[in-house]
């Protein structure tokens, strides 16, 4: 069992009148030891389908896995989508501007894979699960 | 205009041979543009006392459609066996499940409801939306 910690700051000195300093640190669920390692591709797909690059495919780990993924582009109308491959319709769950990033839990039963609008833009993505 | 950041820390010494030390940080702006976000719900809690089937968290028809908001959940309580799902409203697509203390930061369109779920009485959590008019 591995102990990895993610933390959140969100901070703004003028969002509001009162200064936003929020910061949350969370001890991964279950000390989950594998990792699909930080992952850096190009994403050359423009659209849902078999050239789309996949980013987690079902049932590799246990749940609860957690996803890190961040649109590497400097231009923030080059959007990266990442969509639910295993659900009907391929809905789309993020949609990432040019340098967002995310951070989420993942039930790990659903395959994401992710097209963009523009031909290449650059992903980095880690998952972090338990092996099953 | 206000600037407002995101910084994401994921630290591991043992989860693989090298150690992980890895660090993401954006500033938060409008759709397309470099204008910093300029509207937020505030850091807001919610309690449960009865466990909840695709509650409505967050509703799209607050927000204006196609644009760049972010989003964050917590779980609030320690619980490592009651867990909130989160939920896109259309197609109930799964986001994942958040145990005591576990947080997500995603991107928010303002498109779809947000809905939870909870699997025991007595949760709470914390989010917040911050978005563009």
């Amino acid at each position: 069992m591995a102990t990895t910690t993610a933390t959140i700051t969100i901070n703004s000195t003028d969002l509001l009148t009162d200064e936003l300093s929020l910061s949350t640190t969370s001890t991964l669920y279950d000390g989950p030891d594998f990792s699909t390692g930080l992952s850096r591709m190009k994403v050359t797909a423009t659209a849902a389908g078999s050239s789309a690059t996949t980013i987690y495919t079902a049932d590799d780990f246990a749940a609860i896995a957690y996803l890190y993924v961040k649109n590497t582009d400097a231009t923030s109308t080059d959007y990266i989508y990442i969509y639910d491959d295993t659900t009907s319709g391929d809905p789309v769950v993020l949609k990432l501007a040019g340098g967002d990033w995310a951070y989420m839990p993942l039930i790990a039963d659903k395959t994401l894979r992710a097209y963009a609008t523009t031909n290449p833009t650059t992903i980095e993505f880690m998952v972090i699960g338990t092996d099953q | 205009m206000a600037t407002t950041t995101a910084t994401l820390t994921l630290a591991s010494a043992d989860l693989t041979s090298d150690s992980l030390s890895l660090t993401a940080s954006t500033t938060l702006y409008k759709a397309g543009t470099t204008i910093g976000l300029d509207q937020t719900t505030g850091l807001s809690k919610k309690v449960y006392a009865a466990a909840q089937t695709n509650a409505t968290l967050i509703s799209a028809g607050d927000y204006t459609d196609n644009t760049a908001g972010r989003l964050f959940i917590r779980n609030v309580g320690s619980s490592t066996t009651d867990y909130f799902t989160i939920t896109i409203a259309s197609g109930n697509s799964v986001i994942g499940r958040l145990y005591g203390g576990d947080w997500l930061f995603i991107p928010y369109e303002g498109e779809e409801d947000i809905d939870i779920s909870s699997s025991g009485t007595s949760m709470e959590l914390e989010f917040m939306v911050i978005h563009e008019a």
